[in-house]
């Protein structure tokens, strides 16, 4: 059963007034437990493709249906709440909050669900413990690596047991090792926690690792393999 | 949690809350600290005035404060003396005569105030016995008269010196006394002192000729906080033929005063609060569009909008309250030494005399006012916060997270 699926996706930028077809018509069905990469040139759609999967972004033309979920029918707070009890989201640039520690930012999304301090706590303890970055925990992200930062956000994006993760070039910033890590470490989740990951990302170490390989060229899906 | 992110938020660019804290701190300073002067000047202008002649209450017979003759002299004084000796809450009081009339020299003359006085119940309802910088006060015996320091230079006398009091008499024939100036006198009002004369109470009956008659009772209260009770209390037990009268209503303009005081302190308040409250945007404008991918993360990870709305409005409202508690210790110590000491204008002597203060203005800062700024600043800094966070609301997550 899929767990995500599109209709006739379409997304048209308005660049300075010129149309920008960035999506020219998806049919994609991408079932639980899938690890999916989404590859292909820059300018390809990609990026996009993953933003509007990630209820991030609206299409322009045609549907995504979450289970039984329409994300095109709902409305910007429903949006935000789907992504917080559905979703999980990895970015290049990390993106953990500054002010915030490790722990803290880990907490961060378990707060937005109303848990108490004391289940945030220790949830986040237990999964920092568990992908071996524990000794981080009171660690502001000026204070980590790159690689450490990227482990603290995969953290952070599978806390709250998304049905998906959605992963924007994660390993872009990291060197060959540290990427290695980072995915062997989402391959263990996937596997362990049965959690769907959907990546973005022209990096070959990620693309030879894809148990699903989307292809796409010019805003269409070229190969699906 | 978002408060605490709110606050460490805060800390992220130091100087620049710091910057815009000490804008908000200087404002509320300057609000408390001009608040004090404005009420240590009206303070000591109403104390002098109530301090040197109208005392908290005043009775007379009804209708004489509105016109001021001489045949209004206060029926059954006598009564009213009792009614004043028996009724709680008063403090001391004075019978006077009062008149108009014009006192003369050998080289000038002046129109003045005369007030007739008993000298040991005067001292206990007016201050001027203290004010005397030549001779002494009236003793209560014949033919003394004090005289302000102004009228002194104007009429060229000195102790010692004779002066003539008229005055027109209860059948309207001009009356008139030789006095022999024992004391001089100096009040904080320039104004008071260029018209006022004092003698003591027997003289002026005689010179009125007015026999035993009196035209005013002067009281000081207990407690001037309460100054309508004991007015009700007074006037309850007296007939329609007497007037009982507070400084509120004696001192009208003074009242008016005070009242646009305040509320010129009220705009003043908004001025510095809208002053602040560009700051206030324009800082926190800044700190949104640094953060414009922070905030973008924080939507994309299901932040929903009113409680980014509430992060934004929740850091200027930080800054707004330890500004205004910080202004508020600023404004206190900076005038705490000077309620002791007096802030001192002697450079402007004698302009503040024209207004009845002296050249020492103690301030008084109202805990009125404290409350009003301490609920005032930190809704400004919410205010302000608004558009900003607004701003931070409509950001897409989608085009956030890739701003650099």
């Amino acid at each position: 059963m899929s767990i995500i699926r599109t209709e006739k996706l379409e997304k048209i930028y308005q660049d300075n007034g010129v149309p920008v077809h960035a999506l020219r018509g998806i049919d994609l069905e991408i079932k639980k437990g899938e690890y999916t990469v989404i590859a292909g040139p820059s300018g390809s759609g990609k990026t996009t493709l993953l933003n509007v999967l990630g209820a991030l972004d609206k299409p322009t033309k045609g549907n995504v249906w979450f289970e039984d979920q329409n994300l095109a029918d709902k409305k910007k707070a429903e949006l935000s709440d789907f992504r917080l009890k559905k979703l999980g989201f990895i970015f290049q640039a990390y993106n953990l909050i500054p002010v915030l520690t490790a722990l803290e930012n880990i907490e961060f999304s378990m707060m937005l669900l109303g848990k108490s301090e004391k289940e945030r706590h220790e949830k986040a303890m237990a999964l920092m413990e568990e992908l071996e970055i524990a000794e981080l925990a009171k660690k502001r992200p000026n204070e980590m690596s790159g690689g450490q930062q990227q482990r603290v956000a995969v953290a952070r994006a599978i806390v709250n047991n998304p049905e998906i993760v959605m992963a924007d070039e994660p390993t872009a910033n990291l060197d060959t090792k540290t990427g290695g890590n980072l995915l062997d470490l989402m391959e263990k989740m996937n596997a362990e926690k049965n959690i769907t990951f959907i990546f973005s990302s022209h990096d070959q170490q990620v693309i030879s690792r894809a148990k699903r390989l989307l292809y796409l060229r010019d805003g269409l899906i070229e190969k699906d393999s | 949690m978002l408060l605490n992110i709110a606050w460490r938020n805060i800390w992220r660019n130091k100087r620049r809350s710091l910057v815009v804290l000490s804008s908000v701190v200087v404002g509320v300073a300057a609000i408390l600290v001009i608040d004090g002067l404005n009420n240590g000047m009206l303070n000591q202008m109403l104390y002098n005035q109530i301090s040197s002649s109208v005392s908290h209450l005043q009775i007379h017979k009804s209708g004489y404060n509105d016109n001021k003759v001489i045949q209004s002299f206060i029926p059954e004084s006598d009564k009213v003396e009792y009614k004043l000796q028996n009724t709680a809450g008063i403090e001391a009081y004075s019978k006077r005569v009062k008149a108009f009339g014009l006192v003369s020299s050998a080289y000038n003359s002046s129109g003045v105030y005369i007030t007739g006085v008993i000298a040991s119940d005067e001292k206990r309802v007016s201050n001027i016995a203290d004010m005397m910088v030549e001779g002494s006060y009236l003793t209560d015996k014949k033919d003394e008269i004090i005289i302000s320091k102004k009228m002194a230079e104007k009429l060229n006398v000195k102790l010692g010196s004779k002066i003539v009091v008229m005055a027109s008499t209860l059948d309207g024939s001009p009356g008139q006394q030789l006095f022999k100036v024992t004391g001089i006198f100096e009040t904080y009002s320039s104004t008071f002192d260029k018209s006022n004369i004092y003698i003591g109470l027997p003289d002026a009956q005689k010179l009125l000729e007015v026999g035993d008659e009196i035209y005013e009772f002067a009281v000081i209260a207990k407690n001037h906080e309460q100054i309508e009770l004991l007015d009700s209390s007074i006037e309850s037990g007296l007939d329609d033929r007497y007037e009982v009268l507070n400084y509120k209503v004696l001192l009208p303009m003074m009242i008016m005063q005070i009242q646009l005081t305040k509320e010129s302190m009220m705009i003043l308040n908004m001025i510095i609060g809208l002053a602040l409250i560009f700051g206030i945007i324009n800082t926190m404008l800044m700190s949104v569009f640094e953060r414009i991918r922070e905030f973008g993360v924080l939507m994309a990870i299901g932040l929903k909008s009113g409680r980014l709305f509430r992060m934004v409005v929740t850091e200027a409202l930080i800054l707004g309250i330890i500004g205004t508690i910080a202004g508020i210790a600023a404004g206190y110590l900076f005038t705490l030494p000077f309620v002791h000491y007096g802030f001192d204008f002697s450079v402007f002597a004698e302009s503040l005399k024209s207004f009845g203060v002296g050249a020492k203005i103690y301030p008084a800062v109202s805990f009125e006012n404290t409350i009003s700024v301490a609920i005032m600043i930190p809704i400004i800094a919410v205010l302000g916060a608004i558009y900003p966070a607004y701003k931070a609301v409509k950001l897409q997550p989608v085009y956030a997270i890739r701003h650099v």
